[in-house]
């Protein structure tokens, strides 16, 4: 099959080494597409790529998730040292971002990283802007506002979308522990603002007597600075001045707080569902099973048959739940794809959104009518079956 | 393990949730749990109303007490012929005991006349820790319900039996991470004539399990409960020191079943049951969860009874000490 200038191809805008592009190159060839172009992020940050250059009429753009890989997370850290924020989250500058040398799991200024990546994505934006003709899978805005915790919830909660409460802003342990008395709410979940993943997440409750935090992040002291570093281990800190330290530390780099509902149980574990909307509709969903309250998959927790679950729910709350999922989708109608986390209530009628993941569709081998989620994606992306693509006329 | 479901089964009879409006379309045969949703404790209040406004949530919604709850369910038809209750989550988002809930079912004890069985707090790991869901005193609950067979309570905080007198109680269970002596010397001196399986979750001393093996002294001298068939000592962390004190205990000669799960037993307390003389008398033994080696689990098989070794744990090593970890404790 010949290929013409004009033929839909894909640009995918992501660190060349990552699986996802891996992955993504796979189901292009398995579905007999040509492979895409992969543009890096470094190459666009460094100004080595133009994608006026490289967009074409009929270009299907698709940004990844700029991932871990360090030289990235430090150029977008340096990005954003010189970007103004609304608060003062903990900032470095750009010199000291060139100097940090790799840890691995050190939690990094994600606040300032946040304000990088959306001056990349800015950036992505203004390249995009004399270019005609191109879909973009997933918009650079779109991307932001789910990358911004806060936000997201606020946007999903006034369009009366099932969600935690929300404890408003906390900037410190004391502030969170006044406004848990305040509102009576015992159980809450702390994550950074802009963390991906179980970066930065911590399971706290107290009954006014005994306190326990159980988290995935690790405390270390180093030359009277506090470090962050994300573990696959749980870790469970039950005294106070340890809590206390954990959370002013997070809040420094901007957190959401919310009441922690109480999920549902299914094999002797608790769950929770990351559900992919592809084009307007529920497609692929796992269960994240786990002995602990934080689900996250990376954290080598099981995935399992949704079935059993979807059948004890019921269809009325089945349906409900899904149907919450696409509304979600359609508060981002510029955005082809994303993964929802999805709380199940502990009586199995109730749900609620708990995160909505720009590159939450990483789900490789779990199929849906037979495709994994990137063959959804880009089938239904060929054949345009969303009514929402964003179609540039520039 | 922790509990993170809801009980589907109790007392031999399935377990379905009951919600205002529903039918009670089998009394007799189905347990009936009533338990508040997250839904449900969120409602609001006059002050709640002002942060509600505050926040911006959506639409008010009154806030549902679990005895409001519980009045609706009792003026559902079918309700005096119900038998079994599993009392959920009561609590309205605050750390609040079970007295409350006790309260409510003293009050109802006219319009239940047939209720044999309560389980009183099933909750998850996600709605409490075990060893923060606090009890209170029960014994009034008992005494309001003379008919009462089965009777399970979860979580041991502020738990209390008083001077408990029930002449019809057949099942007494106590599900804790940490039940305490204080608790178990209640238990050990009611007059309960007719009970046939005691089980008790003893739990660790962290989460307030003080008791020790003379604690149980009188229960393994076989003279408190005539009609014991079953003996479940589970969930401890000094299930060798009770295995021994048990080999020989008079105990065993009436009960048909020692369920010594969930705990930490070794090959010390196993050692002590496998030469007990009395334990091949039993028709069955439960260990699973446990810390034997595999040499000690093989002579288990040559005892003639059933025994359940399922669920072998390993020791942990921290800064070169060994620990052996109860199922069920935090």
């Amino acid at each position: 099959m010949s290929q013409s200038v004009n033929d839909p191809h894909f640009i995918l805008i992501a660190p060349p080494d990552s699986n996802r592009v891996t992955l993504f190159q796979q189901a292009l060839a398995r579905l007999r597409q040509p492979a895409a172009c992969v543009v890096s992020y470094l190459d666009l940050l460094a100004g080595r790529i133009k994608l006026s250059n490289i967009v074409r009429a009929n270009s299907l753009l698709r940004i990844e998730s700029p991932g871990q890989e360090f030289e990235i997370e430090k150029a977008l850290l340096a990005l954003g040292a010189s970007v103004a924020d609304t608060e003062n989250f903990a900032r470095i500058t750009a010199q000291e971002a060139d100097n940090l040398s790799f840890e691995k799991g050190r939690i990094l200024w994600p606040r300032q990283w946040y304000l990088g990546f959306c001056e990349a994505l800015r950036l992505i934006e203004q390249q995009l802007a004399d270019c005609a003709g191109f879909q973009l899978m997933n918009a650079p805005q779109d991307i932001a506002l789910m990358f911004d915790k806060p936000r997201c919830h606020t946007l999903l909660r006034n369009q009366q979308i099932s969600v935690p409460r929300s404890l408003g802003i906390i900037r410190s342990f004391n502030e969170l522990v006044e406004r848990m008395q305040e509102l009576r709410c015992f159980r809450v979940f702390v994550k950074l603002a802009h963390g991906s993943g179980a970066s930065g997440v911590v399971a706290y409750q107290t009954n006014g007597r005994q306190q326990q935090a159980t988290t995935t992040v690790e405390m270390v002291r180093h030359k009277g600075e506090l470090r962050l570093y994300n573990s696959r281990r749980l870790r469970t800190y039950h005294d106070g001045r340890e809590i206390a330290a954990l959370i002013d530390e997070l809040c420094r780099h901007n957190v959401q707080v919310e009441q922690w509902l109480p999920k549902a149980g299914f094999k002797q574990k608790t769950f929770d569902l990351r559900v992919v909307v592809i084009a307007g509709r529920v497609q692929h969903i796992v269960a994240r099973l786990s002995r602990h309250p934080i689900t996250n998959l990376h954290l080598l927790n099981e995935r399992s048959e949704v079935e059993a679950i979807q059948q004890k729910m019921g269809n009325t709350a089945w349906q409900a739940a899904m149907d919450s999922c696409e509304r979600v989708m359609r508060l981002f109608p510029r955005s082809f794809y994303a993964g929802i986390d999805l709380l199940i209530a502990a009586d199995y009628r109730h749900h609620a959104v708990l995160e909505v993941n720009a590159f939450g569709d990483l789900l490789p081998g779990v199929l849906w009518q037979g495709q994994d989620t990137y063959a959804a994606e880009i089938n239904a992306v060929l054949a345009n079956q969303s009514p929402h693509i964003a179609v540039s006329t520039n | 393990m922790a509990f993170e479901e809801h009980i589907t089964e109790f007392a031999g009879h399935p377990v379905i949730d009951w919600n205002a409006e529903e039918s009670i379309q089998d009394p007799q045969g189905t347990m009936y749990r009533i338990s508040l949703s997250y839904d449900e404790q969120e409602g609001t209040t006059p002050w709640t109303e002002k942060l509600r406004q505050f926040f911006g949530a959506s639409k008010p919604k009154p806030m549902v007490r679990w005895a409001d709850k519980f009045n609706l369910f009792l003026d559902t038809p079918n309700a005096h012929q119900v038998t079994g209750l599993v009392i959920g989550d009561w609590r309205l988002g605050d750390a609040q005991d079970s007295a409350s809930v006790v309260e409510s079912l003293v009050e109802a004890r006219d319009r239940l006349p047939n209720l044999t069985a309560i389980f009183l707090g099933d909750l998850t790991r996600e709605e409490c820790e075990i060893s923060w869901l606090e009890q209170c005193d029960v014994s009034p609950l008992l005494n309001a319900y003379p008919q009462l067979e089965h009777f399970c309570v979860r979580g041991a905080t502020n738990l209390s039996f008083g001077q408990l007198q029930h002449q019809h109680l057949k099942t007494l269970i106590v599900q804790s991470g940490g039940l305490g002596a204080s608790v178990i010397h209640e238990i050990l001196t009611a007059q309960l004539p007719q009970l046939e399986h005691l089980e008790l979750w003893l739990g660790i001393d962290d989460y307030g399990g003080d008791a020790k093996v003379p604690d149980l002294q009188p229960l393994l001298d076989g003279n408190l409960f005539p009609n014991l068939t079953y003996l479940g000592l589970r969930n401890s962390e000094i299930a060798d020191g009770i295995a021994q004190a048990l080999a020989n205990a008079p105990v065993l000669n009436g009960i048909k079943t020692l369920d010594f799960s969930m705990g930490t037993l070794s090959d010390t307390g196993a050692q002590a049951l496998l030469t007990s003389p009395l334990i091949p008398n039993l028709q069955k033994l439960d260990i699973h969860h446990h810390f034997c080696s595999e040499a000690v689990v093989q002579k288990f098989a040559h005892l003639g009874i059933e025994v359940d070794t399922s669920e072998p744990q390993e020791e942990e090593t921290y800064n070169n000490e060994s620990w052996r970890y109860v199922a069920v404790s935090e």
